[in-house]
């Protein structure tokens, strides 16, 4: 099977070339692959929505080209997209989900009692009469796989449904792809989580518009120099078995879940006598508050009907040079906390310094506060307006007075920081750059301001593996060269290398706050909110459950390693 | 701050769920009470039926348990827009020969009546931007979905691709307090990277110079996600035409009849005053 988009230039290579792919009824496949590698234009091959340009689809016997086919292959093989807000076409639940068996033509008696099954399936009953924007994102997620569900389809598509979620959405929505698999539904996840391939029994592995590599996970996930040329990465659990098998040599490969790994470390012979006690390690010394917030309140929409309430009593302060990280479930107040950081939003209830300016002083220049403290917003791709990249970059120095020769190094400052070409990527077009690519521009509009303080509303939302780890790489530069940090983001591996000290948001309050080492070591805590650990403090945790001696705060790879060489003695 | 709130000052467009016995009527009763009055207010000619508009409007309001002081913020953004329509109508509206001159300013001369057509336009825009709020805070995007369609049903025996209008209108709806967030994200983006939004010193040329970044991601975003949600509606086995059903079903009480009259007996009253 071939695609090519339609497209002005006949040289445009075809977003897919020549794919063979067989998926048996039942089967549960994920489909991985870097931005751009065909994955999406693929899926939608499998329900009609995209006809090859040559070669065929066939769906359970129907060819996709038949026209008259097209709603029973609709039928059959139903589609959950990225964005969900971007799905749900009804002002309530409750008639989104009616939408599909309404196109059926099923008498009203049928839909509301199909509407209600699909609805008790994904929970989601109780709200059925709600406004989609007035859900969470893993809600709507929710919301839109019942919208599937309600057509009773033999297989379900998920095109990156979980890239926009919460820890506690994703969990949901990933546990209801096992057992939807369990029910005999056939199921396909296209994903950038690795450790989300595999929970499948399949893994596809696309590279520009052919299928790179199939197998099982385990086959797919052995090899991990392929996977680099494939801008790929193993699953953060294998990643820390290939650390521990450095140390020992003993443990099998391809370990790819916690309790495997768990299992395989147990199994090694090891001392359960408590080790002395390490001495506690020296209090990172901590400078000045840089920033600090004392008991802040926020209600939007304030004096309306319609006012709710973000944020309440919140206390928080970050050392100059620190690096602070803020977790919590979507709709928890990051946000709204991040945009008081930068004067977007004035204190309404309590205090807010940002080093020497007051937030609370209505005389203050709030340009002056936002110069010191750039804030990059989730998906800031979505906001890039010029045409060309080197003008984007240009905006805010051109603002600041910046010109001619001093401008033009600003920007080549700005794009050489996040490792985009100056002369290679200054003329391209903003709009022709790859996701990844456009990340990196808006991240570097925000820098070229030279800010001290850089805010960041999770960064690698969205990002393929490959760009993902480069963003971090930058961003762990640039805290190096003494730039203070300010992070949101769903993923405790991201907080685990970026952040020092955190804090846990839980319905507009700052639930917990401290370092990051003690912040984690309370898991029952931040199980009960949807978010979870960092692999290496979760295998930490479960050997502890286990009688192993280990002592807290291990959040790292390395960390855990350096304990496990003193328990496990050398063979 | 509200500076970035662009969503507080439209009160147009908001569905409040207070409960209220208007909220209890049929779709198709409220639907078209509200286009009754709508018109009767567009077409009367004489104050008193204005002011007896203005009466029905705010009695509504309260019955259907919407904040006045809500309902009255919507009248703050288009007001000086309507002010400068009533001056400009007393200025140079139709002179009437006979009207003893009130105020002369050169060749402008302001009669009592030049005085009461300028009122009388105020009074109109008022009760139409009163009674749209009270509209659309009663009918919820569903319930004028579903009334518009049983409304419109009749027509399609003419030709006309009624549901697909209903859908688009659905659509519309859908997407409108999405646009205002994305605008609002936008604006705080670029103020971010130091534009003058939200820092309460702009003067006139700078806030169309600033529109022009803000429309530019914000119409290639809707164009996305117009692409996105027609995807979505496709995979759903969305078709126009025959041998679509539909979950709800409407039921026309005595009440309904009763409102319908009473709607329609005020309408007429406003247009013969």
């Amino acid at each position: 099977m071939r695609f090519t988009y339609a497209a002005p230039d006949p040289n445009t290579p075809p977003a897919l070339d020549g794919v063979t792919l067989r998926i048996e009824a039942g089967e549960y496949v994920a489909i991985v692959g870097a931005n751009g590698s065909g994955k999406s234009t693929l899926a939608r091959h499998l329900n009609a929505l995209l006809i090859p340009t040559a070669g065929t689809v066939s769906i359970a016997g129907m060819d996709t080209r038949e026209r008259t086919q097209r709603l029973a292959i609709r039928q059959t093989v139903g589609m959950v997209f990225q964005r969900p807000d971007d799905q749900i076409i009804a002002a309530t639940i409750e008639e989104d989900v009616a939408f599909g068996p309404e196109n059926m033509g099923l008498p009203p008696d049928e839909i509301r009692a199909r509407v209600r099954q699909a609805l008790e399936t994904v929970g989601l009953w109780e709200v059925r009469l709600r406004p989609p924007h007035h859900l969470s994102a893993g809600q709507m997620q929710r919301a839109a796989l019942a919208g599937v569900l309600a057509m009773q389809p033999r297989c379900i598509v998920f095109d990156e449904a979980t890239a926009m979620l919460d820890p506690a959405g994703r969990r949901t929505v990933r546990l209801m792809m096992a057992q939807l698999h369990a029910e005999g539904v056939t199921v396909i996840t296209i994903t950038h989580f690795m450790d989300e391939a595999t929970d499948a029994g399949r893994v596809i592995v696309m590279d520009r518009g052919r299928v790179a590599l199939d197998g099982a996970p385990t086959e797919v996930f052995a090899d991990e120099d392929t996977l680099h040329t494939l801008s790929l990465e193993l699953p953060p659990i294998a990643l820390l078995s290939r650390r521990l098998r450095q140390s020992f040599p003993a443990l099998p490969p391809n370990l790819l879940t916690a309790p495997a790994l768990t299992s395989a470390l147990d199994a090694l012979p090891h001392r359960v006598t408590p080790m002395p006690a390490p001495p506690p390690p020296e209090p990172p010394a901590v400078g000045p508050a840089l920033i600090e917030v004392e008991a802040l309140g926020h209600v939007y929409l304030k004096g309306t009907p319609l006012e709710h309430r973000a944020l309440r009593n919140v206390t928080l302060s970050v050392p100059n040079h620190g690096a602070h990280g803020l977790l919590g479930a979507t709709g928890s107040g990051k946000s709204t906390l991040l945009q008081h950081l930068n004067g977007l939003l004035r204190p309404q209830e309590g205090r807010v310094r940002i080093g020497d300016f007051d937030l609370n002083d209505p005389r203050l220049d709030l340009r002056a506060v936002r110069r010191t403290a750039g804030l990059a917003f989730q998906m800031p791709e979505l906001q890039i307006f010029e045409q060309y990249v080197g003008d984007e970059i240009a905006f805010g120095p051109r603002l600041q007075g910046l010109e001619g020769q001093a401008l033009r190094e600003r920007v080549r400052w700005a794009m050489e920081l996040v490792g985009l070409d100056f002369d290679a990527f200054k003329d391209r077009l903003t709009f022709a750059l790859s996701g990844g690519e456009r990340r990196k521009v808006a991240l570097a509009a925000v820098l070229a301001l030279q800010p001290p303080i850089l805010l960041l509303d999770e960064p690698t939302a969205g990002l393929d593996p490959l760009s993902r780890r480069e963003l971090l790489t930058h961003l762990q530069t640039f805290r190096s060269a003494g730039m203070t940090l300010v992070t949101s983001s769903h993923r405790m591996e991201d907080l685990a290398r970026l952040a020092e000290t955190l804090t846990v948001m839980e319905d507009g309050s700052g639930l917990l706050s401290g370092p990051a080492v003690e912040v984690f070591s309370h898991e029952g805590q931040l199980r009960t909110l949807g978010l979870g650990l960092p692999v290496a403090a979760e295998i930490a945790s479960a050997l502890r459950a286990r009688g192993w001696p280990l002592s807290p705060g291990v959040l790292t790879a390395e960390a855990l390693a350096a304990q496990l060489e003193e328990l496990i003695p050398r063979a | 701050m509200p500076d970035f709130e662009f969503q507080r000052y439209v009160t147009i467009g908001q569905y409040l769920a207070t409960g209220s016995p208007l909220h209890r009527l049929d779709p198709r009763t409220r639907l078209l009470s509200g286009a009754c009055l709508l018109i009767a207010v567009t077409a009367a000619r004489h104050l008193q039926g204005l002011g007896l508009a203005l009466g029905i409007a705010l009695a509504a309001l309260l019955i259907a348990r919407v904040p006045l002081n809500y309902a009255l913020r919507g009248l703050l953004a288009p007001l000086p827009f309507i002010l400068f329509l009533a001056v400009l109508q007393m200025l140079i509206g139709p002179q009437a020969a006979d009207a003893p001159a009130l105020v002369s300013l050169g060749p402008l001369q302001i009669s009592m009546q030049d005085v009461l057509a300028g009122v009388t336009i105020i009074a109109r825009f008022i009760a139409l931007i009163l009674l749209i709020s009270l509209t659309s805070a009663i009918i919820s995007t569903s319930e004028f979905v579903h009334g518009l369609e049983a409304l419109l049903r009749p027509f399609t025996a003419l030709g006309l691709p009624t549901q697909d209008l209903v859908l688009m209108a659905q659509v519309t709806l859908r997407f409108l307090p999405l646009l205002a967030l994305e605008a609002e994200r936008i604006a705080k983006a670029q103020a971010s990277r130091g534009a003058e939004w939200g820092t309460g010193k702009t003067g006139i040329l700078q806030r169309v110079r600033q529109t022009l970044p803000l429309l530019v991601p914000l119409f290639l975003n809707s164009l996305q996600r117009a692409e996105a949600l027609a995807l979505a509606m496709e995979a759903r086995g969305y078709h126009s035409g025959k041998g679509r059903t539909s979950m709800t079903e409407l039921h026309f009480r005595a009440g309904d009849a009763v409102a319908l009259l009473i709607a329609a007996g005020m309408s007429a009253l406003i247009l013969l005053l």
